[in-house]
């Protein structure tokens, strides 16, 4: 009897151990440029390991990236990879920071520097193949699943006019200012809103502080267009007498998405905030500054 | 903890070797200026209920200013900058969204400034809030609360400082929705010689460190981060006027603290641990040229690594290298001002975003002919292009702008006339990615002023015209203005006024025409020598044609500003 109990353990032992679990990857077609950041947001990667009816006790993702020509810039160091346990239920799900953790992926080369010194590959098309394998022998419990995406940095719109540090004219300006920028870059899925913001530099104040204090006199959202006129409806008159400082303004533009959140809290300010520029109005042109 | 007794330590030093060495009573000054300020802001629109136009002013502000010097004798001073508001108003950064501030966030709002900074000879104190500019890449555009000094022994340069630069702000979902921040450490430093319009030569350290458990509910989009960045700096004048200026800085900076630690990537110990999201960049500035009274010239050239990144400057841009060459130059008897520059900027440097350009090309030149007339002529040219990617185009825009501003001016008896003319067209280009097809908007500025300047009286007035007109497909837009203004003095000499009214029509399309009036006047009286009352009003009028539904909505805002401004002066 015992010899029969015995020969049932070792068959399911042996049917565990190398039974074909099915998987599913799920990987968005733009992930974000910034790595670190896919373990951030769950629906960047998705990997479904299911087994029905069987119980894997332990097993690893072997994962590799690729590019268009097939050769291979980064795999799991599988050695020190972590190892997971299928979910009672069947189903286990995984995410970005468990098929691919960044702190066990070996980059090769040039794709090794620019994660180092950017966070970032170069902008190109990747592969990405995954595959659950046993923690001792790596032996394949599974097919390898495989899916390309696309890796572009996303740059914010360059501020072009006014440009940094214009004086323009009182007399103009109170009628009409023209601000005009570069579009985010790549094009993106979907129209990019654009949030204008003009921030007064109050006296005693750097521009760089009123920006990030001040309520701005202008906060317009303009969709998918790269210029906009501004009717100030304001007198630019110097403050008073006392400061003999011209009117003195900072500019910036807030890239938005479709939800009107920032197209990318990952990078810089993290508030997708291009670098601002400052213009002045001048109060005394054609004329003399109050004594 | 050390810092703090070593800073307090330095500070007892001085002041006892200021107290001691004091033989006889010695002078005592006090310049600088102490007031406050008053701002209202009105906004009503019509037809009730409608909320087209927001208000862009708090409806109302106090803001106070405390800058006073005192000067003990020759070698001791001490600078008050106390500058506050009330209410809390941040619409960017940190703060964002923030309506009822702790003590703390009160203190490092960056709307609020307090700081002291007591100096004996070549030693200066630094205390509370404080904007210091190290250098261009390391730090400068962050005001931080802290402690901290500045000593300049002969030519040596010694500078630390630590404090807060923001404090933790928690998630509200709202609405408004206010983003949330860490609080945030700053620690900078700086080892240098310099001698004044010689050279300089400096090494800066700059860090900034979120506390990750400081918000709670914690930011849903922002990380904790921690930054660190050490520059060189070189600077060399010769009496020629020739000058040589370099940088360079490498940053490591984490952008998830919460990432785990790994061994892979580069680090900086012991000012910096790396994680999986940390990353290790360079940047570098260079510039060189002459400078003297007629003639200058110069080059400049900046790079800035994809992932170069420093808590000083928050909203640096990166990955780009720029150059431009600037000259400024007198010609004719100084009859003839030429100021230009060319220079162009590529982003994608570290291959990790699509290829952009930018050329960047300005002119101005001023003409003085004779005592009557001047002419201006400035040139403005920016072009972008940006690599298709997936796109069947790339990215395309073309801005030139080109302006003439002839001016004839006479004198009579009583009066000198000025006639001003003043043209600007500009054009603006854009390819659209998917079809090559490519849009011009084009626009047309004129402007001409009349200002009669009286040599008997002391009153000015100016007289202007304005026809704006902007042409893109789908959309015309034209407007005409018609301002004056005024400025005099009264009551002898003690009131100064001036006021502005301005009348603009505008039209957009075939709609019918909208009208907007502004009307402002700005009162300084000097109560008496050291106190001074400034107000200023202006009103602002505007009315819709039938462009917008409701058709004839319309708005009137006003903001009043009225404050004493007392200023400190002990010179007799």
């Amino acid at each position: 009897m015992k010899k029969i109990v015995y020969s049932i353990i070792a068959a399911f032992t042996c049917i565990a151990g190398y039974a074909q679990v099915n998987s599913n990857l799920i990987l968005m077609a733009q992930p974000p440029a910034q790595l670190s950041e896919w373990g951030n947001r769950r629906e960047v990667l998705t990997l479904i390991i299911s087994s029905p009816g069987i119980i894997i006790d332990q097993f690893k993702i072997k994962a590799e990236i690729k590019t268009v020509d097939g050769t291979v810039i980064a795999n799991t160091d599988l050695a020190k990879a972590p190892s997971f346990s299928s979910n009672p239920s069947g189903t286990t799900l995984l995410f970005a920071n468990d098929v691919i953790p960044l702190e066990f992926m070996m980059f090769t080369g040039k794709y090794k520097t620019a994660l180092q010194r950017t966070g970032k590959l170069p902008a190109d098309n990747y592969t990405l193949c995954v595959q659950p394998v046993r923690p001792v022998d790596y032996i394949a419990l599974g097919e390898v699943h495989c899916r390309s995406f696309y890796l572009a940095n996303t740059q914010l719109p360059i501020l072009m006019k006014p440009y940094n540090e214009e004086i323009l004219d009182q007399k103009t300006a109170q009628t009409a200012i023209t601000f005009r920028w570069t579009p985010v870059i790549p094009r993106q899925t979907s129209p990019v809103t654009y949030r204008l913001q003009v921030f007064e530099v109050l006296p005693l104040q750097n521009p760089v502080q009123a920006l990030r204090s001040n309520q701005p006199l202008l906060d317009k959202e303009i969709f998918a267009a790269t210029q906009y006129i501004w009717q100030p409806q304001l007198s630019f008159m110097a403050d008073s007498s006392e400061t003999k400082k011209m009117p003195t303004f900072i500019w910036t533009i807030q890239s938005l998405d479709k939800d009107k959140k920032p197209i990318t809290q990952t990078d810089g300010n993290g508030e997708a905030r291009s670098e601002p520029l400052i213009f002045y109005v001048n109060p005394w042109k054609n004329r003399k500054p109050a004594n | 903890m050390i810092t703090k007794k070593a800073v307090l330590f330095l500070f007892i030093c001085f002041v006892w070797s200021y107290t001691s060495a004091q033989t006889k009573p010695v002078s005592f000054s006090v310049s600088g200026t102490a007031g406050i300020t008053y701002e209202g802001y009105g906004l009503n629109r019509s037809p009730s209920g409608w909320t087209g136009y927001s208000a862009r002013k708090p409806w109302n502000q106090v803001r106070f200013n405390f800058t006073p010097r005192f000067s003990f004798g020759k070698n001791f001073s001490l600078p008050f900058n106390f500058n506050f508001s009330a209410i809390p108003t941040n619409f960017a950064g940190p703060y964002a969204g923030i309506k009822n501030q702790n003590f703390g966030q009160f203190i490092t709002n960056p709307v609020n400034s307090f700081g002291l900074n007591p100096k004996y000879k070549w030693a200066e104190l630094q205390l509370g809030t404080q904007y210091l500019k190290y250098s261009d890449l390391s730090t400068g555009d962050i005001g931080i609360f802290g402690i901290g000094f500045d000593l300049r022994p002969k030519t040596w340069r010694f500078k630390f400082f630590t404090g807060i630069s923001q404090e933790a702000v928690n998630y509200f979902a709202g609405p408004p929705t206010v983003t949330g921040a860490y609080k945030r450490k700053n620690w900078m430093f700086q080892l240098g010689k310099e001698e004044e319009g010689k050279y300089l030569f400096a090494v800066n350290f700059a860090k900034g460190k979120d506390v990750p458990t400081s918000a709670a509910p914690p930011p849903l989009t922002i990380r904790p981060q921690e930054g660190v960045v050490i520059s060189i700096v070189a600077n060399a004048y010769t009496d020629y006027g020739i000058y040589f200026k370099a940088e360079a800085a490498q940053s490591t900076f984490t952008k998830d603290v919460t990432t785990p630690l790994t061994s892979l990537l580069r680090g900086l110990k012991p000012f910096i641990e790396p994680h999986t999201s940390t990353i290790t960049d360079f940047a570098g500035q260079v510039a060189a040229g002459r400078k003297s009274n007629n003639f200058d010239i110069g080059i400049n050239v900046k790079y800035i690594g994809a992932g170069f990144q420093t808590v000083g400057y928050p909203y640096m841009q990166p990955d780009r290298v720029d150059y431009t060459l600037n000259t400024r130059f007198n010609a004719w008897k100084k009859k003839i001002n030429v100021t230009a520059s060319v220079g162009r900027r590529v982003n994608n440097v570290n291959n990790t975003a699509l290829k952009a350009s930018q050329f960047i090309g300005n002119l101005n030149w001023f003409t003085q002919f004779n005592e009557h007339w001047s002419l201006n002529v400035n040139y403005n040219n920016f072009g972008f292009l940006a690599a298709s990617g997936m796109n069947p185009y790339g990215i395309k825009n073309v801005s030139n702008d080109f302006g003439v501003n002839p001016s004839f001016s006479w004198t009579g008896k009583k009066i000198i006339h000025l006639l001003s003319l003043s043209y600007n067209y500009s054009k603006y280009d854009e390819r659209d990615v998917m079809t090559g097809l490519t849009t011009s908007n084009n626009t047309h500025t004129a402007l001409l002023t009349y200002v009669p300047t009286y040599l008997e009286k002391d009153i000015t007035p100016d007289f202007s015209a304005l026809f704006f007109y902007n042409d893109v497909p789908g959309v015309k837009l034209s407007l005409f203005t018609l301002s004056s203004a005024l400025s005099m003095q009264a009551a002898k000499k003690k009131l100064k006024l001036r006021g502005q009214l301005q009348y603009t029509l505008g039209k957009l399309n075939s709609f019918k025409n909208n009208n907007n009036l502004v009307a402002s006047c700005n009162i300084d009286f000097k109560i008496t020598k050291k106190l001074t009352w400034n107000t200023f009003l202006t009103t602002n009028y505007f009315k819709y044609g039938n462009e917008i539904t409701p058709n004839g909505a319309s708005y009137l805002e006003s903001i009043s500003r009225t404050g004493f401004q007392y200023k400190f002066d002990t010179k007799k």
